[in-house]
């Protein structure tokens, strides 16, 4: 829960900023798909079921989940046009999200570049 | 009520208002992003029921109670922050100026999602989560 509404906090503004936002978790896509009704967000949820992806990443938090398994690390990346890495922040402490200000003001800078 | 008592009650109020705060705010990222405020606000309750025990003369329970209660609060509190909460810093695969690695996953109608056809659309904010359980 405390997760959803971190993501809330921190995307609802940068949505709107022309942006494509991509959460990626563990989770069910149905859950991802209510969630994102429940908080009229536009960005898309998708399934990363066996955490290929964070793993691909290096962003799995070995044993880290409640029972013991293994979860993703909480984690924004930005990419620009290209899709190349411009900015990206890990989490240390899974309560904690960047501040939605270092990644509105990353993600403006990359809108306004030509393209 | 003496003042014991009354400190014994506000130590209580302290620390569920700490936790209770915490929780209403999650959407505020300064809240948010500070977790240690609420181990703050139980470290503060637990010193008032110190205070509490310290001034109790004839009624004590109640002091003793509020210690007991806001200092597992504390220990409980300043452990989830400290301890559980912690994510290992291990490197990322990737770092700035790389290319991001491409995936395909289903979305939320199953539908698959490539990353690399977002090239040359728009710049791509990627959020992994814990998910929720």
């Amino acid at each position: 829960m405390s997760e959803l509404q971190g993501l809330g906090a921190q995307l609802s503004e940068a949505e709107q900023a022309g942006v494509e936002i991509i959460a990626i978790s563990p989770d069910p896509n149905e859950r991802g798909q209510q969630l994102a009704e429940g908080l009229r967000l536009r960005y898309r949820f998708l399934a990363d079921g066996d955490l290929a992806v964070a793993r691909r990443y290096g962003l799995v938090h070995a044993r880290g989940g409640p029972d013991g398994q293994d979860v993703p690390r909480p984690a924004t990346v930005v990419l620009d046009r290209d899709g190349i890495v411009r900015w990206f922040s890990v989490a240390r402490n899974f309560q904690v999200r960047p501040a939605p200000g270092d990644v509105l003001r990353v993600v403006r800078s990359l809108r306004d570049e030509k393209g | 009520m003496t003042t014991s008592t009354w400190l014994a009650a506000l130590s209580a109020l302290v620390a569920i208002g700490a936790a209770s705060a915490y929780v209403l705010l999650l959407g505020v990222a300064m809240v948010r992003n500070h977790p240690e405020g609420y181990v703050i606000g139980f470290a503060l309750a637990t010193g008032l029921a110190v205070l509490a025990v310290a001034r109790a003369r004839a009624r004590r329970w109640p002091a003793w109670l509020a210690l007991g209660f806001t200092s597992l609060v504390l220990i409980g509190g300043a452990w989830f922050n400290f301890v559980g909460a912690r994510v290992p810093d291990t490197p990322t695969t990737f770092k700035v100026g790389d290319p991001a690695p491409d995936f395909t996953l289903p979305d939320a109608s199953g539908r698959p999602v490539t990353l690399a056809d977002y090239r040359g659309q728009k710049p791509v904010v990627l959020v992994f989560y814990r998910g929720y359980w």
